[in-house]
């Protein structure tokens, strides 16, 4: 499980997180949702220890993030960090170096449900491919948790369903995921856990299957609630 | 496998019904395998989680059962399949009194007219 507690952030004066708290479990796809600009993007970075918190405590699986940890959880940023002149096959050699829970196996099978080819450069890939790539690189990792950053976002629609196929797929079985978007529509039906984020706090920690079950509400339906009131 | 699932009701709900339906008409025939949860949760693209709880939902009601180490299958229970049937077609039929009943049309007159309809459809689509 990760545990994230009252985490608080301040950017100069500007203070983006202001006492954040949810938690989200292994084997389930949590989602992050929120506008633009309201620190989606700023709790996984400080999951993942990329920018220090101001206060607050981030827990995975009950202790602290350690060098360790990072064999245990992975991120997949919403842009690929990889040199744009190397090829597809030389950014997995380059990950394969420096992560020892490198899965050559799933890469490969990765390689092969996106339906990319290994000897392509990078630079020389669509918009979609390259956010496969990007994929492909953070999911061959045995981890048991994964946070991707907007995966879905300026996407065509057959991509995104490639995407979304991952979901459902053993490539994430028994992981525990952590996504953000803005865009929720396409993924409704996948998602265990719903967080609501605005203005630097969680506004909504719900299990949308259960606001279905109880409420008979949409995901969507409970956005708009909570967003417009 | 092609379902439309709608956002407001409960996916695992949308599920079993889907199954019930196919079971009724006769597409699904008792003792037949059905996918795996994790083949399901892919067809369905629904969270895998999902899957599970249908699957044990359908185990609960009897609709389906699974032998250790074997895939689950269709019931072969006479009776189970029978209700499955009669709780599709009265579900059904209550809703349509329902919403017929505010119109307060004789009951021999809507018959007719059922019949009439019904059987209209039937040779449409043969």
């Amino acid at each position: 499980m990760i545990e994230v507690k009252e985490i608080e952030k301040k950017y100069g004066r500007k203070k983006i997180l202001k006492g954040v708290s949810f938690t989200a479990n292994k084997g389930e796809i949590t989602c992050l949702i929120g506008l633009n600009g309201v620190g989606k993007t700023t709790i996984l970075n400080a999951i993942m220890a990329l920018t220090p918190i101001n206060k607050g405590q981030i827990l995975i699986d009950g202790e602290p993030l350690k060098e360790k940890t990072f064999e245990k959880i992975t991120f997949i940023p919403d842009a690929i960090t990889m040199l744009p002149q190397m090829k597809i096959a030389e950014a997995m050699e380059f990950m394969k170096d420096f992560y020892t829970c490198w899965n050559q196996d799933r890469a490969t099978e990765l390689l092969g449900f996106f339906r990319l080819n290994k000897d392509d450069r990078i630079s020389s890939l669509s918009k979609g491919n390259t956010a496969k790539v990007n994929l492909l690189l953070g999911l061959a990792l045995d981890v048991d948790y994964v946070l991707m950053d907007e995966p879905f976002s300026g996407i065509d629609m057959f991509s995104r369903e490639e995407i979304a196929n991952v979901f459902t797929s053993h490539l994430i079985e028994n992981r525990g995921v952590i996504i953000t978007t803005h865009e929720i529509g396409d993924i409704e039906h996948l998602i265990d856990k719903v967080v609501l984020i605005d203005n630097g706090l969680v506004t909504k920690e719900f299990n949308a299957e259960e606001a279905r079950e109880n409420e008979g509400k949409s995901v969507i339906d409970v956005m708009r609630e909570v967003y417009i009131g | 496998m092609n379902v439309k699932l709608n956002n407001r009701d409960p996916v695992y709900l949308q599920i079993v019904r889907y199954f019930k339906e196919k079971i009724a008409i006769g597409e699904f025939e008792p003792g037949e395998e059905i996918p795996s949860r994790r083949e399901l949760a892919n067809r369905m693209k629904i969270n895998p989680n999902t899957a599970q709880r249908a699957y044990k939902e359908m185990e609960e009601q009897g609709l389906i059962y699974t032998e250790k180490n074997h895939p689950s299958k269709i019931t072969t229970d006479k009776m189970t399949l029978g209700m499955v049937r009669e709780e599709l077609l009265v579900e059904a039929v209550d809703t349509f009194v329902t919403s017929v009943r505010s119109i307060n049309v004789p009951v021999d007159e809507l018959l007719d007219l059922v019949k009439e309809k019904y059987t209209g459809n039937d040779d449409k689509e043969a």
